[in-house]
């Protein structure tokens, strides 16, 4: 098929599309959905001393960081597969990723003398449960929202995706139960996140990639 | 108000945007005029798109003549087409608030790094084959010299001997390349029946021209 031809067939074939929201509006939005599951989340597997973990500023500040960082790489995500975006979103999410990740070490750096109880401390298989089951749903939706856009930076968009989703899944983990020590805490938990990550870096190739034309009957 | 040249070079590889940015700079495309007709697209305008696509077509084919110097013209025209779809595929990603051509820059350059990736795979793969005669077969009894010839007329034929209802699919869809879409509106029948008498048609010209091969 000749150029003129495609061009032809594509103007004819048009059918009206809702332009995208701002990538911050996008990221905004998914976060406060996202943020009220994981309240739902914490809601239904609540455990003893859930008030007592929430009050607790040790407990809170890291999670607060989460957040922020859950907004920034959201934002990062969504600006990903927008064309013609500058880079600054992708720096900003890079940046709250790493003050996220640095807090949540901070906070879990512990006395060497409690590094024994890491493997003992059962209840950690359910935090990554919880972290890696909890961020299925979202993980799905954030995949749907992502696909409208443009997959000019899959796996960038992907490892922002899964951070944004994965800080707050941790997050409800780190509040629902009290850990044995906060190094099985760091471990079990950036074990989980890591895994997470590298599966959606993995499979963003397969599940970002230029789809087929709407209505041309074509493939891009 | 951002520039075009300004928001372009900002958006990423500094020294590839620079260059992609020759054929298009804001005076040039006119970067409003075709954010408008982009805008009107995403509202279902097909003659702002008609416009649109024949306004950028010429510059992304100077874009990727420059990139791929090496590509023949087939590949060349390959490439804009692939960019052509893209940017069909995600026309709902621009905002009509931001300017157009660092929009479809980015593409541009996303396709063309794409292309290369692919030809980069595909040139490692194939064995430069150079025959010194015109054969397809090592052996004379297999090369029928006027096998084209021959296989075009009676295909002809055989298409001209089918029943009207396969002919017209046939005609339709791999002679025209139309759509089914397309075809379906032409011929009033169903996208459905044209399916079945395509598919029947062809099992026809298998037995007519003795092809048992799949």
């Amino acid at each position: 098929m000749n150029t003129d031809r495609l061009i032809e067939r594509l103007a004819t074939n048009l059918e009206p599309v809702k332009p995208l929201r701002a990538p911050a509006k996008r990221a905004g939005w998914f976060v406060l959905a996202a943020v009220a599951y994981v309240a739902v989340l914490i809601a239904l597997l609540a455990r003893p001393g859930l008030a007592s973990r929430g009050a607790d500023l040790a407990v809170l500040a890291p999670q607060l960081a989460a957040l922020a960082a859950s907004l920034l790489a959201a934002n990062a995500a969504f600006a990903s597969v927008v064309p013609g975006r500058s880079v600054s979103a992708l720096i900003w999410g890079a940046l709250g990723v790493a003050a996220w990740i640095a807090a949540f070490v901070a906070a879990s750096l512990a006395p060497a003398s409690q590094h024994a109880a890491v493997l003992a401390a059962r209840h950690e298989g359910w935090c990554v449960a919880v972290i890696l089951v909890g961020a299925a749903p979202l993980l799905a939706a954030l995949g749907a929202l992502l696909r409208r856009g443009a997959p000019l930076r899959p796996r960038a968009a992907a490892a922002f995706g899964a951070i944004s989703i994965a800080s707050l899944t941790n997050a409800a983990a780190c509040v629902w139960a009290a850990h044995a020590d906060r190094l099985s805490e760091l471990i079990w938990h950036g074990a989980a996140i890591l895994v997470l990550l590298i599966g959606c870096v993995l499979a963003a190739p397969f599940v970002l990639r230029w789809r087929a034309s709407s209505g041309s009957g074509l493939t891009a | 108000m951002r520039s075009v040249q300004e928001n372009s070079v900002g958006s990423g590889k500094g020294y590839a945007c620079r260059k992609l940015t020759v054929g298009m700079t804001a005076n040039d495309t006119r970067d409003h005029e075709l954010g408008s007709l982009m805008s009107a697209a995403q509202r279902g305008d097909g003659a702002a798109y008609k416009r649109l696509l024949e306004t950028i077509t010429p510059r992304i084919k100077q874009i990727v003549r420059r990139q791929r110097g090496f590509a023949g013209l087939a590949e060349v025209d390959d490439l804009v087409q692939e960019v052509l779809l893209s940017v069909h595929a995600v026309r709902a990603t621009y905002d009509a608030s931001r300017p157009f051509v660092p929009w479809v820059l980015a593409i541009v350059r996303n396709r063309l790094a794409d292309g290369a990736r692919r030809y980069a795979r595909t040139s490692a793969r194939e064995v430069t084959f150079e025959h010194e005669e015109d054969v397809t077969f090592f052996s004379d009894e297999t090369n029928e010299q006027t096998a084209e010839l021959g296989d075009a007329r009676a295909l002809r034929e055989a298409v001209e001997a089918l029943p009207a209802g396969q002919r017209e699919a046939i005609e339709l869809l791999k002679l025209e390349e139309l759509s089914l879409k397309e075809a379906s509106e032409r011929s009033g029948t169903s996208v459905g029946a044209l399916k079945v008498a395509t598919h029947r048609a062809i099992e026809t010209l298998r037995r007519t021209l003795g092809t048992k091969t799949r």
